[in-house]
This record gives C-alpha cells, sequence and structure tokens, in this order.
C-alpha cells in the first residue's frame, strides 16, 4: 500500500549551524547523513540552490565500479563499492543495487598490456578483477560482435564483477530521508552568493535570504565549483565540461552487463526497465551549459551500432548531460581548502556518483575530527604545489 | 548548442573542425618560482560567462585563433 506520509520536509534555514553544507546533491547530503547519524553532530543545514539531486547526482548513468588504477586511491573507491551493499538497508530506502559486472573491451595489444597492469594493482588492493577473452565475452554478451569484421575489432576485455548499477535518484532520497530524521535541516532554494571569513577562519555564508553563522562550512556543489573558488578569490584546479547521455526506448531484456569501451569512448548497460542508457565522453571543449548534441549523439550511437548491430531498430528518445569539474590527474580534491572551518569536496569530474559512501563517511570523518583520513589523503588541494599529482589513467 | 568560430583564414566554422586549447593564461616570467608555474599549469580561473580562449584548427588552417566566448550561452563576440 502506498504511504501517505511525507518523506521529507524542507525547512526555513536558522540563523546560525555548527557544520552548513554548500550543496543538496548525493556528496552534500551523504556528509549530511554520517556527521549528524555517526558523529553526533546536531545542527547541520544543507543548502541548495535548486532542488535535491538536481545536478550531476541526478544525471549520471548510475555506474558504480572501483576499476581505477592508481594505487593511492583503491582502497577509497573499493571502500565507496562495499558500502552500496549495505545501504539499502541502512537508510531503510531500496536503492535498487545491482552488481551485475562491467565489461571493459580492449581493441588494441597496447590496451590489453595496460587491461593486465591495471588488473594487478586491482587485486593487488583485493578488488576482483578478471581478463577476458572473445569466446567469454561472447559466452556473456551475445549480441555483441567480436567478430575481426569491426572497425576496431575486440581482443579482449577486462571484467570487473563487483560493478554495476545503483538508481541516483533513489541515492539522493535514501540520503536526504535518512540524513532529515537525523536532524538534519534540507534547505531548498536557498542560493549561496558568497562566504563570510574573519582572518583565515570561516565564520559562515552569505545568502539570497541573508547571512548563516556558521563553525564550519563544507563545499560539495559538484560541477560548479569555480563559482565558490570566485566567491572566496582563489582559483580550483579544475575544467567544467558536460557529459552527455542518452537513452532508448525500452526492449525486451537481452543485456545482462554493463558494456564499456574506453578506447571508443562509449558504454552502455539495460536497466530494470528495459530502456538502454548509452554514455560517452566530456564534450570537447569547456562549458557551463547542460545541452545536448546531434555531433555526440550521432558518434555513440555510431560506434555503439559498430558493436550492437542489432540495435538498428533501437531508438534515442532522451538524452541530457551534467557538468563535470575536472583535474588534470582524474582525481578529485577532498579535504582542506587553506581556510579554516572550510572543507572542500569538488572537482569530482564524471567518477563522483560511485563514490558517494565513501566521500560521505570520509568527508563527515573529516569535518568532525579535523584530522584528514588515511583514505583521503591523496586527494589534497596541496598536491598540485608538492608535485604529487594521482598517477590516475582516465576510465 | 550550435555557434561558429570565427577564423581568421577560413571564414565562419563548426566548433567540431577545432581541438579546445583551454582559456588564455598568462605565462609566468622565467625567474618565477615553482608555486607560480604549478599554479599556471593545474589552476584556472573557468569562468561561468565571458572568457578569452584558444581554439586550434586541426581541421583546417592549421593556426591558433583567440576567441572570446560565453561559456554558458556560447556566444562568441568581439573583444
Amino acid at each position: 500500500m502506498a504511504t501517505t506520509k511525507k518523506v521529507l520536509q524542507y525547512k526555513e534555514p536558522e540563523k546560525h549551524y555548527d557544520v552548513v553544507i554548500v550543496g543538496g546533491g548525493l556528496h552534500g547530503l551523504a556528509t549530511a547523513y554520517y556527521l549528524a547519524k555517526y558523529h553526533g553532530v546536531k545542527r547541520i543545514a544543507v543548502l541548495e540552490r535548486r532542488y535535491i539531486g538536481s545536478g550531476g547526482s541526478g544525471r549520471n548513468t548510475e555506474m558504480v565500479r572501483s576499476n581505477k588504477r592508481a594505487h593511492e586511491t583503491l582502497p577509497f573507491y573499493k571502500d565507496s563499492l562495499a558500502m552500496w551493499d549495505d545501504l539499502s538497508a541502512e537508510l531503510d530506502w531500496n536503492l535498487m543495487v545491482q552488481k551485475k559486472g562491467i565489461i571493459a573491451l580492449a581493441h588494441s595489444d597496447g590496451e590489453l598490456a595496460s587491461m593486465r597492469m591495471q588488473s594487478d594493482s586491482q587485486r593487488r588492493a583485493g578488488i576482483k578483477i578478471d581478463m577476458l577473452d572473445n569466446q567469454q565475452i561472447k559466452k556473456m554478451v551475445p549480441s555483441l560482435d567480436v567478430s575481426d569484421q569491426t572497425a576496431l575489432p575486440v581482443l579482449g576485455a577486462q571484467f570487473h564483477p563487483e560493478g554495476g548499477t545503483v538508481h541516483h535518484d533513489a541515492a539522493v532520497w535514501g540520503f536526504a530521508k535518512s540524513a532529515a530524521r537525523c536532524g538534519v535541516d534540507i534547505c531548498v532554494g536557498i542560493e549561496v552568493v558568497g562566504f563570510n571569513v574573519e582572518g583565515s577562519k570561516v565564520t559562515g555564508v552569505q545568502t539570497n535570504i541573508g547571512d548563516i553563522n556558521a563553525n564550519k562550512v563544507h563545499v560539495a556543489v559538484g560541477g560548479y565549483s569555480s563559482e565558490i573558488a570566485r566567491m572566496l578569490g582563489v582559483k580550483f584546479p579544475v575544467v567544467t565540461m558536460p557529459m552527455q547521455v542518452m537513452t532508448t526506448n525500452i526492449m525486451a531484456p537481452f543485456l545482462n552487463y554493463y558494456v564499456a569501451s574506453p578506447r571508443l569512448h562509449w558504454y552502455t548497460q539495460q536497466t530494470l526497465k528495459g530502456d538502454l542508457i548509452l554514455g560517452g565522453q566530456l564534450d570537447p571543449f569547456s562549458s557551463w551549459n547542460s545541452y545536448t548534441t546531434w555531433e555526440e549523439c550521432s558518434e555513440r550511437v555510431a560506434t555503439i551500432l559498430e558493436y550492437f548491430p542489432d540495435l538498428a531498430h533501437a531508438r534515442v528518445v532522451r538524452s541530457w548531460s551534467g557538468l563535470c569539474d575536472c583535474t588534470g590527474d582524474s582525481a578529485p580534491v577532498m579535504g582542506p581548502s587553506g581556510i579554516d572551518g572550510l572543507s572542500l569536496d569538488i572537482a569530482w569530474g564524471y567518477y563522483g556518483f560511485k563514490a558517494t559512501p565513501a566521500c560521505g563517511k570520509y568527508s563527515a570523518e573529516y569535518i568532525a575530527t579535523n584530522k584528514v583520513p588515511e583514505n583521503i589523503k591523496a586527494f589534497s588541494l596541496d598536491r598540485f604545489f608538492n608535485r604529487q599529482r594521482v598517477r590516475e589513467v582516465i576510465l | 548548442m550550435a555557434f561558429l568560430i570565427d577564423c581568421p583564414n577560413c571564414g565562419r566554422r563548426n566548433p567540431y573542425e577545432f581541438r579546445f586549447g583551454g582559456e588564455c593564461k598568462e605565462a609566468p616570467g622565467p625567474d618565477a618560482d615553482l608555486n607560480t608555474w604549478c599554479e599556471y599549469l593545474y589552476f584556472n580561473e573557468n569562468m561561468s560567462g565571458f572568457q578569452q580562449e584558444w581554439w586550434y584548427h586541426n581541421m583546417g588552417c592549421g593556426d591558433w585563433v583567440k576567441v572570446r566566448r560565453n561559456t554558458v550561452t556560447h556566444e562568441i563576440t568581439e573583444d
């Protein structure tokens, strides 16, 4: 029976909080939840200028995985992937976690070698990973063309069995509801327009409805981080680019895995509903506009059709895009900002969704204890000055 | 999204003929310290609005073109 009880009550912000979180996306809501639930912080506000989950949180392709490369970051992503399993029960909200496995195709010997190397570092970090040959791929995904008749024939693949999908809107509402039940004030329509800084310490935020005082301020604004940088008079090491995503009409189930081609920049999965989600690469130039373009759509469809010829009858029915603030080393910036009391959770590019639980947990730990947790030490803003950039490969 | 880039050699062309070269930044002097160089290399203004930027016409004349573009509306104006 459908419930008639309201899931979430938005609040008007008060004048003073212990922690103010700027940005009501997944990372902000998760941080608020972990702060309230595990660190006993009482007065927390999440300020969102549009509606919760309106940015990258609701615009991604729902993929969760931990098949990254750099050894500094693997424990973080492994943690995050494992945390999704228990979240549905913990948040009392069905996040539709479906760990169906991710197949990443290789089209050249060089790519195969790089995937083997990557697999080795992942196994060393305790992440399950396998290499597949074409026969195995054909067995798992019969509709995929692994013959030598394609433009760039498939030579093998990396299989990440623990990767899969989580429904992003469910995650937004799950975290929002649970945070609100722990006493967090979730305020929508509140736009932060500036920061109050005294000496080297942040004392609050300026908003469209007046100042809100806070002992600590946490920035989790997704692709819009450079707007925060301008309010603070600094720069962040990011460029904002949109990522476009498309869905097709609903089809009978035929694809049980998440299939990706890192080389040709496409990935696709069939959702529980039956439609295919098609994604690809970032737009080739910086943009703050979440448009969709004919160029991206046609290129994505053409490359996917090359390997799934049976999809010729499918139609693209919807497309959208979200903003990604990308660093040069494919790793985020988390932790201290250089201003006392102001912490960062930015530069998540196109890999922020899968990191949500770990991000919330470690951001909350940093805000509560003022000590940078071991797993996010590699993501400091200082790394760009200390020649300690994360050695991540793009995937 | 439609916008065209005014190439001084080839005229108004589709932006997908170009390679985006990022925002225009002032390079530090030869005696600048390491931190200044790091900031120049990695940190960006990343403007949401008009910015001066480089575009490389790789499917055309092969020249670098300076363009003033609004990154929200994609409007292109003369300086």
